[in-house]
C-alpha cells in the first residue's frame, strides 16, 4: 500500500538516568520535599514534579531515573530540577553522566498496514502472534530499535538512544 | 585392532599370522574411511544384500551367492508372553534404546536382592542404590516423560511428539533456556511442533493440558524461536475448522461453508486485526445459524476457548456482508436476511 499522508511523530517518552555523587537520606528528603514519597519495600523514593510533567526514582546511592519527559532536552531539564531540589535540602549535589536510556515514540501512517503480508517478506524480523498480541513486533537491526505495528497504521518505536524519525515503507 | 610386527614375513609357520594382520590392517585402514568392514558379492560389488536372518547368511539378490555366513542374530532370544509368570523376564537385552534423544543409556544397575543376606537388620535392603540410573539426562527423561502426557491429553499422533521431542533435546543441549521452567519449554516445543506440522493448536489448548500460564509458554514460545533460528508460519482460520466443527458435531456441509466464509472475510479484510481463532469462530456460529444445526455462542465460545462477546464483535464485522460470505452451492435452512442480528 502506498503512503499518501505525510507520517506525524512524536517522541512521547523518555527514560534517562543521572549520578548525584552522593549518598541521600531518603526518608529525610521524603519529608522535606514537595510530591515525594518513599518506598521503604523497594529503597528508592519516587518524585513528582509538575513542570515538565516528569516522575523521578531516586536511591539512596544517589543515582537517579528520570521518566516521563517529552524530549531530551525536557528530560535534562527535569533532571537538573530535581538535582536542584536534593541540592537545596543540604546534600552536595552534582549531575554526573547524564544518559539517555530509552526513548518512546508514536507515530502514525494514515493507512491500514497488512501485517500478514509483512511478516511473509520480512520473516528474519517480524514477529506476528495474534494470539500473544495485536500488534507485529519489528525488530529493525541497523538503528537497533523495536517497533509495535497495529493494522490501523499506527507504530510505536522503542529502544532508541538517539532521536531518530523515520518513516516506514512497505 | 593389534598391529603385528614386521620381520614376520619369511617363516611359513607364521604366515597365517601375517595374512590375518594384513587383513585387520586393510580392515583399519577401511575403518578410519568408513563405519563398518564392508561385505559385498565379488560379482556385484554394488548389490545390497539382503539378510537371511534365519540360517544367518547374507546374500547377493542378483546372483543368489551367499556373502557371509554364520552373522549373528539380532532377534530376541526368547519369546515373551503376557501371562502371569511375568516376575522372570529371561530377556537379557531390556528396553529398545532411544538413540535419537538420549545419551546413549549404557548403564548398569543392580536389582533387588534375594535371599536373606541382602536384608539388614530392619528388613530394609542393604543394596539400595538402584536410582541413578542417567544423572545427566534425568531432566530431559522427566520431560520427555511430561511431554507424552500432555500430547495424550490432546490426542496427539506419535510424529508430533516426536518432533517435540527432538525440539527438547535442541533447546535443551543449547542451555540458553537453562533458567526456564522444563514443563514450560515443552509446552512451548510442543506448541511449535504442533505448528510445523500444519495441524496448530491453539496457545489456550496447550495451557489446557500444561500447568503453565498462557503468558509463559508464549514466552518460551518467542525465546525458542529465538534460539533454534526458527521461524513458523502463520495461523490460517482454517486450520482450526475441522477440530471445532467436529467437536461441536456440525456436518461437513456447515464445516465447509465456515471454511468459505472465514477465508472470504479475511480476503474482504472485513475483520482487520482480529485474531484468526475469532474470525473462525464467528464464521462457525454464522454457518451454524444459517443451517439446521443451530449453535449458541457460548458452546461455539467454550470450544474455540473465546469469550461470547469476542465472537460477537467479529460477528457483527462480518454480518453486514453475510450475503457474499456464504459459499454459492450453501442450502440455507434460515435464509441470509432472518439471520440473527447482535
Amino acid at each position: 500500500s502506498e503512503s499518501r499522508a505525510e507520517p506525524e511523530t512524536g517522541a512521547s517518552n523518555i527514560v534517562s538516568t543521572v549520578n548525584l555523587g552522593c549518598p541521600l537520606d531518603l526518608k529525610f528528603i521524603a519529608l522535606q520535599a514537595r510530591n515525594a514519597e518513599y518506598n521503604p519495600k523497594v529503597g528508592v523514593y519516587v518524585h513528582k514534579i509538575r513542570e515538565p510533567r516528569t516522575t523521578a526514582l531516586i536511591f539512596s546511592s544517589g543515582k537517579m531515573v528520570c521518566t516521563g519527559a517529552k524530549s531530551e532536552e525536557q528530560s535534562r531539564l527535569a533532571a537538573r530540577k530535581y538535582a536542584r531540589v536534593v541540592q537545596k535540602l543540604g546534600f552536595p549535589a552534582r549531575f554526573l553522566d547524564f544518559k539517555i536510556q530509552n526513548m518512546v515514540a508514536s507515530c502514525d501512517v494514515c493507512f491500514p498496514i497488512r501485517l500478514e503480508g509483512l511478516v511473509l517478506t520480512h520473516q528474519q524480523f517480524s514477529s506476528y502472534e495474534p494470539e500473544l498480541f495485536p500488534g507485529l513486533i519489528y525488530r529493525m537491526v541497523k538503528p537497533r530499535i523495536v517497533l509495535l505495528i497495529f493494522v490501523s497504521g499506527k507504530v510505536v518505536l522503542t529502544g532508541n538512544q538517539v532521536q531518530h524519525t523515520h518513516t516506514h515503507a512497505q | 585392532m593389534s598391529r603385528c610386527e614386521d620381520g614376520k614375513n619369511e617363516k611359513r609357520e607364521n604366515q597365517v599370522s601375517v595374512w590375518i594382520c594384513e587383513a585387520t590392517e586393510k580392515q583399519q585402514r577401511r575403518r578410519d574411511g568408513l563405519a563398518l568392514p564392508k561385505v559385498q558379492c565379488p560379482n556385484h560389488p554394488d548389490a545390497i544384500l539382503v539378510e537371511d536372518y534365519r540360517a544367518g547368511d547374507m546374500i547377493c539378490p542378483c546372483c543368489g551367492l551367499v556373502v557371509g555366513d554364520r552373522v549373528i542374530d539380532v532377534g530376541s532370544e526368547w519369546r515373551t508372553f503376557s501371562n502371569e509368570k511375568a516376575l522372570k523376564d529371561p530377556s537379557r537385552v531390556g528396553d529398545a534404546q532411544n538413540p535419537l534423544l538420549n545419551g546413549g543409556d549404557l548403564t548398569t544397575m543392580i536389582s533387588k536382592g534375594t535371599g536373606a543376606a541382602s536384608f539388614d537388620e530392619f528388613g530394609n535392603s542393604k543394596y539400595q542404590n538402584r536410582r541413578t540410573m542417567s544423572s545427566s539426562d534425568r531432566a530431559m527423561l522427566n520431560a520427555f516423560k511430561e511431554i507424552s502426557t500432555m500430547a495424550d491429553r490432546i490426542n496427539l499422533p506419535r510424529n508430533i511428539v516426536d518432533r517435540t521431542n527432538n525440539l527438547f533435546k535442541q533447546v535443551y543441549e543449547q542451555k540458553s533456556l537453562k533458567g526456564r521452567a522444563n514443563d514450560a519449554i515443552a509446552s512451548a516445543c510442543l506448541y511449535i511442533a504442533c505448528r510445523q506440522e500444519g495441524v496448530p493448536r491453539t496457545f489456550k489448548e496447550i495451557c489446557a493440558v500444561s500447568r503453565i500460564s498462557k503468558k509463559e509458554i508464549g514466552r518460551c514460545f518467542k525465546l525458542i524461536l529465538k534460539a533454534l533460528e526458527t521461524s513458523v508460519d502463520l495461523i490460517t482460520t482454517g486450520d482450526f475448522m475441522s477440530r471445532f466443527c467436529s467437536n461441536l458435531g456440525l456436518p461437513k456441509q456447515v464445516q465447509m461453508a465456515a471454511t468459505f466464509i472465514a477465508r472470504k472475510a479475511v480476503e474482504l479484510d472485513l475483520v482487520p486485526g482480529r485474531s484468526p481463532i475469532s474470525v473462525a469462530a464467528a464464521a462457525i456460529y454464522m454457518a451454524s445459524q444459517a443451517s439446521a444445526e443451530k449453535k449458541t455462542q457460548k458452546e461455539i465460545g467454550d470450544i474455540a476457548g473465546v469469550a461470547d462477546v469476542t465472537i460477537r464483535q467479529s460477528y457483527r464485522l462480518i454480518y453486514p456482508r453475510a450475503a457474499e460470505l456464504f459459499p454459492p452451492d450453501f442450502k440455507f435452512d434460515t435464509p441470509v436476511d432472518k439471520l440473527p442480528q447482535l
